[in-house]
């Protein structure tokens, strides 16, 4: 087992198939430049390289050479998270469940959406943001159960039904793993990965 | 699929967002930045050395909800349309970079940072400008309260 490590699929320092950004860093550490991280511009499509048909691209950060600051920061490790199987389904937060709701009338008020939930169980938390420019609610709320029966019920109940006159859709916020990706580049299937069983995510 | 009614657009396109401020100054390199990768993985860094010099570091896995809502927010803005090319470039002050991939359209706009309103005005792109300076606004006040809540903690609204 161990054995077949070493000459098959050699280093692959890359956890997962997303850490875009990571490959971007490691094409940069071959800079003689001194400056450290540089720059990730194009994180995503790096110029179109991925897309099946060439995307059009717009704004100076397509021109800009690397400059002082220029560069994502997200690309270092040790970004926390909270305990989860990777698997999917939706991730628990901190203190609860959180939901989403969407399609929120724009002169929504707390209190709708707090008599609308509380039926299925004790709001812990509730945003209502505000769109910036007109200062009416921007569409969406982000509401907290305590328990995912509670949460899992109130996505069940209210998903789809009306609230001020609008349609208002209930689901997870957060997820235990990525989302699955249809029609996005994959690896050439030159490109073995190691210790990791194939994963079928589709 | 629009299911949020939005103009959203279909949600089979890859999908990208990142926003990033910051400057470099006497406490170093004072940022916030995050991302919103094509398979939900939302990413948030924040580093400001004035108040404690750790990095505060978070991703979770956003569901395909909040990102469908993330793309009506960016369509409704028709940031899309806009170009930078006529917004005051970066400075010592420091920098903005907004950079989208949506709808096989990939922007990757630059600026100085934005005090207000009357930096908008005074600028030769005012109505571009603005729309930019509003949809960063609504992204971040989105991704703070995603990040708040499911993490229990404060960020720095820089």
């Amino acid at each position: 087992m161990a054995a077949a490590v070493g000459d098959v699929e050699v280093v692959d320092f890359e956890p997962d198939e997303d850490d875009l950004m990571d490959e971007e860093v490691g094409a940069a550490d071959a800079d003689p430049s001194p400056a450290p991280a540089a720059k990730l511009r194009s994180t995503i499509a790096g110029g179109g390289s991925s897309g099946l048909v060439p995307r059009k691209t717009k704004g100076r950060g397509f021109r800009e050479e690397a400059g002082p600051g220029r560069g994502s920061h997200l690309s270092a490790r040790g970004f926390d998270s909270l305990d989860s199987d990777g698997g999917p389904g939706p991730q628990r937060s901190i203190e609860g469940w959180m939901l989403l709701v969407s399609g929120v009338h724009e002169e929504a008020q707390e209190d709708d959406l707090h008599n609308a939930f509380r039926e299925f169980g004790q709001v812990k938390n509730l945003h209502l943001n505000l769109d910036r420019r007109t200062g009416f609610v921007k569409g969406y709320a982000l509401i907290e159960y305590e328990n995912f029966e509670e949460a899992q019920t109130a996505i069940a109940t209210l998903n789809g039904t009306e609230l001020l006159t609008q349609r208002i859709f209930v689901d997870w916020a957060f997820s235990k793993g990525p989302v699955k990706r249809r029609n996005v580049r994959r690896r050439s299937p030159g490109a073995h990965r190691s210790r990791s069983p194939p994963r079928r995510r589709y | 699929m629009a299911a949020t009614g939005g103009s959203g657009g279909g949600d089979q396109d890859e999908f990208y967002l990142r926003y990033y401020v910051g400057h470099k100054g006497k406490f170093g390199h004072e940022f916030l930045e995050f991302e919103f990768r094509p398979d939900g993985k939302l990413r948030y860094a924040n580093n400001s050395n004035y108040k404690n010099d750790t990095m505060i570091r978070k991703e979770v896995f956003v569901s395909p909800a909040v990102l469908r809502e993330c793309r009506r927010i960016i369509a409704d803005s028709e940031i899309m349309k806009e170009d930078d090319n006529n917004w005051p470039p970066p400075d010592r002050v420091g920098r903005q970079e907004l950079e989208i991939v949506m709808n096989n359209e990939h922007i990757s706009f630059t600026t100085s940072k934005i005090g207000s309103l009357v930096d908008v005005q005074g600028s030769q792109d005012p109505e571009g400008l603005r729309v930019f300076y509003y949809l960063v606004q609504d992204l971040k006040c989105f991704v703070f309260s995603l990040i708040s809540l499911h993490f229990k903690i404060k960020p720095i609204q820089s």
